[in-house]
């Protein structure tokens, strides 16, 4: 996989002695903690192609009825319902790195404001995310209204 | 093209971090029901009707998330994209693509801004 | 005492004057059980091959001389124990650094990084002395106390895979620091250091793979500097179209 830069880490300007360049171990890229965060980046790709996707859902509804049909219709082709699951595992997996990770990305104040403790910011994240998942379920889902 | 960037990078991160944390909320419970779940039948008809659905996103708040479910994730998929260019590509390509994945973003954001005010 | 084992370590050599690229070496060494890395690259260079060059000092973790990358991850070797790895143990300079002989890597980068956030109190006004010292509470020492921690072993440029490919990136350490003093009371320079963020140095170029906060050997947590810094220069850059403000 991709090499160090040549130019990684090097002086403003040269030393004394010739250097040889920045190397890589083998396995900088596929150890496992490095393999989930290429994972997690890659995400990137399916979140612009839902993005790009949900488009149609907008025009579909500014349409009409038939354009709707045909649209539910398309998103029933095991193509885009394999994109789709993949959207949904990616979003997934998403969330849970990045909550994970968020809280302590949170300065210890700014001014005179300070965030929760990690593990209450952590636990309203996973709140949050019931919360607005249980809402759009329940009125997309034609529970109410 | 990089010395652009680089003054854009605050605003950027911004949409970014709203991405990321807005559309990752947003995401899974629009999969379940407006990308699968009406699709494939396993909603009562009633749910995702046409007339129904079209109440739901004619509505501001509802024009708005749909919005969010367009242009939120265009953000987080052009930064993480483009970060997974860097890594696999290296840095000097980082100014050309990083470039075209915003480019990307924002056309997508406008035409979700259009899209959502033309539900009639 | 236990039995000794012996073990074979893949070494990576290079001399400026000889070599046209870096190659690797093989020593067998009978280890004691006790040892840690350093020690058994010091009896190497002691008794086996006296032309082995690398980088020691305190033997406790606290100079951050003795960083390389020990079976292809950035370890203090001082720290580290021989009881945890196998027959064969591959030490290579620390990755990400240019070499200049042996495992003995250009630390001038780095350093430039460092000087670069100037990593030391900054006011406007010194004070008078009959005003008597800085005054911090507990809670103002906790906002960076964590980051302070920090000794400069530059394991955490060995990991992380922006710095592998952005050159000008200022990396996980030196935004550390800065985010140190950024944080601190005393300090009035975070205007100053915002701006070397947003510059070339660019604090928005690290990803959050959170590498270096993984073999960080003193628990500073640089990912959480770097990403809080992040924030606090977006703030910066908001207020500075609002508040005019020096330097």
């Amino acid at each position: 996989m991709r090499a160090a830069s040549p130019d990684a880490m090097a002086p403003s300007r040269p030393g004394s002695t010739r250097t040889a360049p920045p190397e890589l171990p083998d396995r900088f890229w596929t150890q496992p903690r490095m393999r989930t965060y290429l994972l997690f980046d890659a995400t990137g790709i399916v979140y612009l192609l839902v993005g790009l996707v949900a488009l149609r859902v907008a025009w579909a509804l500014a349409a009409g009825p038939e354009a709707w049909q045909r649209l539910m219709q398309s998103f029933a082709n095991p193509l885009y319902v394999a994109f789709h699951l993949l959207a949904l595992v990616g979003s997934i997996f998403v969330g849970v790195r990045f909550f994970r990770l968020f809280p302590k990305a949170q300065p210890a104040h700014i001014g005179p404001a300070k965030p929760p403790p990690r593990p209450v910011l952590h636990a309203m994240l996973y709140a949050a995310w019931c919360g607005v998942t249980l809402a759009l379920l329940v009125v997309l889902g034609g529970l109410w209204p | 093209m990089k010395a652009l960037l680089l003054r854009l990078e605050p605003v950027i991160w911004l949409l970014f971090g709203a991405g990321i944390m807005v559309g990752t909320l947003l995401l899974p419970g629009y999969l379940l029901t407006v990308a699968l779940g009406a699709p494939l039948g396993l909603l009562p008809a009633r749910a995702l009707s046409f007339e129904r659905a079209h109440e739901i996103f004619s509505n501001p708040l509802g024009r708005l998330v749909l919005l969010g479910i367009i242009a939120l994730p265009l953000w987080k998929g052009a930064h993480h994209t483009r970060a997974l260019c860097v890594d696999l590509l290296g840095h000097r390509s980082d100014a050309l693509i990083g470039s075209l994945l915003y480019a990307v973003a924002l056309a997508g954001s406008i035409a979700g801004i259009l899209a959502v005010l033309s539900i009639g | 005492m236990s039995e000794l084992r012996k073990r074979t370590f893949v070494v990576t050599r290079f001399d400026p004057d000889v070599d046209h690229a870096p190659k690797t070496q093989s020593y067998e060494v009978a280890c004691r059980p006790d040892w840690k890395v350093l020690d058994a690259l010091n009896f190497i260079k002691d008794e086996i091959d006296g032309t082995l060059s690398h980088r020691w000092s305190c033997r406790m973790a606290v100079c951050g001389s003795c960083g390389m990358n020990v079976d292809g991850e950035p370890k203090l070797t001082c720290k580290t124990s021989l009881a945890d790895y196998g027959d064969r143990v591959e030490i290579a300079p620390l990755a990400n650094f240019p070499i200049i002989r042996d495992l003995v890597i250009d630390m001038d980068g780095f350093m430039e990084k460092l000087e670069s956030v100037k990593p030391w109190i900054l006011v406007a006004k010194q004070k008078a002395a009959e005003e008597g010292t800085n005054r911090q509470s507990p809670e103002q020492l906790a906002a960076f106390k964590q980051f302070s921690m920090c000794i400069n072993c530059m394991l955490c440029y060995a990991a992380c895979p922006v710095v592998s490919q952005e050159p000008h990136f200022l990396g996980p350490a030196a935004i550390a620091l800065g985010h140190r003093y950024n944080m601190d009371s005393r300090d009035e320079g975070a205007a100053q250091r915002n701006r070397v963020f947003r510059g070339e140095g660019n604090v928005f170029a690290c990803s959050y793979a959170n590498e270096c906060s993984e073999v960080c050997p003193k628990h500073v947590d640089p990912a959480a500097a770097v990403n809080q810094a992040k924030l606090n220069a977006v703030i910066d850059w908001a207020t500075s179209f609002v508040v005019r403000r020096e330097g």
